[in-house]
């Protein structure tokens, strides 16, 4: 039996945790009191979401006017998921952010508050490749509607420990990818123990590879062309890479699963080269056993990186006042102390001017010229058309045919005119 | 004669007839009408009539996902059924050891499915997996489980197997537990042997059990999303996009809230169509 002492104390403790459960409930409370308060839905895990918890509780003690309440929700696509479904039951977030693909789509269905009438709009000193007007083509002629935040680029990274044993420097063309893929690939026993190469079978690295041999998947126009041969020409290279030379590794699983497995085969030493985002920069140099050298994407015909991440955007169904609350909170996110913070946490581009500046005036870059390599790949970055459609021909249309042609070897010219067949029926 | 009380039996099912209503009929009754629409929630949504149907069936969308499903649960249904028969078989008897294996094979079944998928993931690795490395260590010869488009199904379709076999074997146990002794040493006295005892007695009387076996693993493979999602999002080259997985691309990755809608209503008439097929074949052999 149980002495009855312990089962007052048991029940002390269960008071006092109660007690304690809802005394950080009114806390919680009490902190928002008297504010307006703008909710933000957010889609970083681990490293990212602590830091962008920091700077949210950074607003939340420098002024006493609003509070920004801000909710994980998954996945990038899975946060767009719930946001969409939020609009539509009209429950949704004063702001969040999106990436940049559905920035037009959400713009044309009227979801998107324009900015430009804020206060200080204007002043925001953004970098021009990474804000509204230069990721996309014709963005400047749009309504001011996104923001950049987590901006990003493809970019290479590099064993140093293996490239310095074999005396090999970063690859800068085409054939010297495929020459220094094939002599870090490592075989024994027939089977190969470490490919010189491993990049995520992704439409957002064809498109870099597309505008290196001189293509871009958007005519002058505005339509989505693919890019002519170039298309073709970048699908045959991760071919000839992958099947004839086995010296790629295409990692299984899609969209980001297949993203972290680059990560960790990278880590692991089980390849010697990557491509992947500048995202994840902080967490590769802190995470592996050997220096990691960051590299810019070599070119073919020419130099071309597209950009990625995403763009913060306020909701036009959002109540003013809440409206009014996340304009401050973007306002402060922009401040150099901010920006210079989530970017040298993360790897993440930093997006406004005075920051770079002062990353440089402090020696930053000197410092960490891993960083300053992705930001340098920005003048030979590509804007996006401005094209509602442009996901879905992402998703539906051109990465199974990505797939096909890398893992089961399927005729790259065919498989890319089928594409753009279809987007042309779609279009019609 | 008049029942005494003529309402109640009504009363009694009322409240699961309307958790079925509103939770059941009328999600499937709304798909239905959305099917007939392009929407994407945020939109004003566009009547098409057939037309997302139309493009389902030219674009072969809907052929794959049921291909793939089908493949995938034939499959899986075959193998958890087969597998949690004979362990059902072989761990019918009395003992402490015997108990421990039935609950050992049974913890599978209440694990959850992304606790499943995140094991298997780390197993099937196809470089560091233990899978892999002991197949090397055997001289075996090893695949890229979750890599290869003519592998990965078959494999997903393994860890499911992995996942439900113990489901299975509890079922069939049930059923072994209810046939009669006498039979057996009735039988066993003619000079049946343990095979013909099982064949002729044994497996006739299980007839009930393993219809319904059938019938549950049948449903529950065709609704397999998590292992999918988890190890191989649909790839590689959408070898495992079976169709609840093509539905939740449809909708939360496409945005085509309509061609989801029209997936939903095919794949509710194809299950309820495999299952009276099932159902009805089952009851008719048992019948004869």
């Amino acid at each position: 039996m149980k002495p009855s002492g312990a089962r007052s104390v048991s029940r002390r403790h269960f008071l006092q945790g109660a007690a304690a459960l809802c005394g950080a409930a009114c806390r919680r409370q009490d902190e928002a009191a008297g504010r307006t308060v703008a909710s933000l839905w957010f889609t970083y895990g681990g490293r990212n979401r602590q830091v962008l918890e920091r700077l949210v509780a950074r607003f939340n003690t420098s002024q006493s006017s609003y509070f920004v309440r801000a909710v994980y929700q998954g996945d990038y696509f899975e946060g767009l998921a719930k946001l969409r479904t939020a609009v539509a039951a009209r429950s949704g977030p004063s702001f969040s952010h999106v990436v940049g693909e559905v920035v037009p789509y959400l713009f044309e269905a009227q979801v998107l508050e324009p900015l430009d009438d804020y206060p200080g709009a204007g002043e925001l000193g953004i970098l021009h490749a990474l804000g509204q007007a230069g990721s996309f083509l014709g963005g400047s002629r749009r309504p001011l509607v996104a923001l950049p935040f987590n901006r990003s680029t493809p970019i290479a990274y590099l064993n140093g420990q293996i490239f310095e044993q074999a005396r090999l420097a970063a690859p800068t063309s085409w054939d010297t990818l495929r020459e220094v893929a094939r002599r870090l690939t490592v075989r024994r026993g027939g089977r190969v123990v470490r490919h010189g190469f491993g990049c995520p079978i992704d439409w957002w690295f064809w498109v870099a590879l597309v505008g290196q041999a001189g293509g871009r998947i958007v005519d002058a126009a505005g339509r989505v062309t693919l890019g002519g041969d170039a298309a073709v020409q970048a699908l045959e290279l991760w071919q000839d890479l992958v099947q004839r030379e086995g010296s790629m590794k295409p990692p299984p699983g899609r969209d980001y699963n297949a993203w972290e497995q680059t990560n960790q085969d990278f880590l692991a030493g089980r390849t010697a080269m990557i491509w992947t985002s500048t995202a994840f920069l902080k967490y590769l140099e802190e995470n592996a056993p050997f220096p990691v050298v960051a590299a810019p994407l070599p070119k073919h015909v020419e130099r071309a990186v597209p950009t990625g991440g995403t763009h913060w955007i306020v909701l036009r169904q959002a109540p003013e006042h809440e409206k009014r609350a996340a304009w401050a909170f973007l306002r402060f996110m922009h401040e150099p102390e901010q920006v210079i913070e989530w970017a040298t946490e993360t790897g993440y581009l930093p997006v406004t001017e005075a920051a770079i500046a002062r990353l440089e005036r402090d020696g930053y870059f000197a410092r960490h010229p891993n960083a300053k390599v992705a930001l340098d790949q920005l003048a030979v970055a590509m804007p996006w058309p401005w094209s509602t459609e442009l996901f879905r021909i992402q998703r539906e249309i051109v990465q199974p045919r990505l797939e096909s042609a890398v893992l089961s070897g399927a005729n790259a010219a065919r498989l890319i005119e089928q594409a753009r067949a279809l987007i042309e029926g779609q279009s019609g | 004669m008049r029942p005494h009380r003529p309402a109640a039996p009504y009363l009694m099912m009322a409240p699961t007839a309307l958790l079925l209503g509103v939770f059941f009929f009328y999600p499937v009754v709304y798909a239905a009408y959305r099917s007939l629409y392009e929407w994407d929630l945020l939109t004003e949504p566009r009547y098409v009539g057939l037309g997302n149907y139309a493009h389902l069936i030219r674009s072969g969308e809907l052929g794959h996902a049921l291909m793939t499903t089908l493949s995938f649960s034939l499959v899986v249904v075959t193998g958890a059924m087969s597998l949690g028969l004979l362990l059902a078989v072989a761990l019918n008897r009395p003992g402490k050891f015997a108990a421990f294996v039935r609950g050992a094979v049974f913890s599978a079944y209440v694990i959850s499915w992304v606790s499943v998928a995140l094991l298997w993931l780390w197993v099937l690795d196809a470089d560091a997996g233990v899978l892999t490395a002991s197949l090397r260590a055997l001289g075996l010869p090893t695949a890229n489980w979750l890599g290869d488009p003519d592998v990965a199904l078959y494999t997903l379709s393994a860890v499911t197997i992995w996942k439900i076999a113990g489901y299975a074997m509890v079922l069939f146990l049930a059923g072994l537990q209810d046939v009669p002794l006498v039979l057996h040493e009735a039988a066993a006295l003619d000079g049946a042997s343990a095979l013909h005892r099982f064949w002729h007695v044994t497996w006739p009387l299980l007839r009930p059990t393993t219809a319904f076996v059938g019938t549950t693993s049948l449903i529950l493979s065709f609704q397999v999303f998590d292992v999918v999602r988890v190890m191989t999002q649909g790839g590689p080259v959408q070898a495992t996009t079976v169709f609840v997985y093509a539905i939740y691309e449809q909708v939360f990755l496409n945005l085509r809230v309509g061609r989801a809608s029209a997936q939903v209503v095919i794949f509710f008439f194809v299950l309820l169509v495999l299952t009276l097929v099932q159902l009805w074949l089952w009851r008719r052999k048992g019948a004869a």
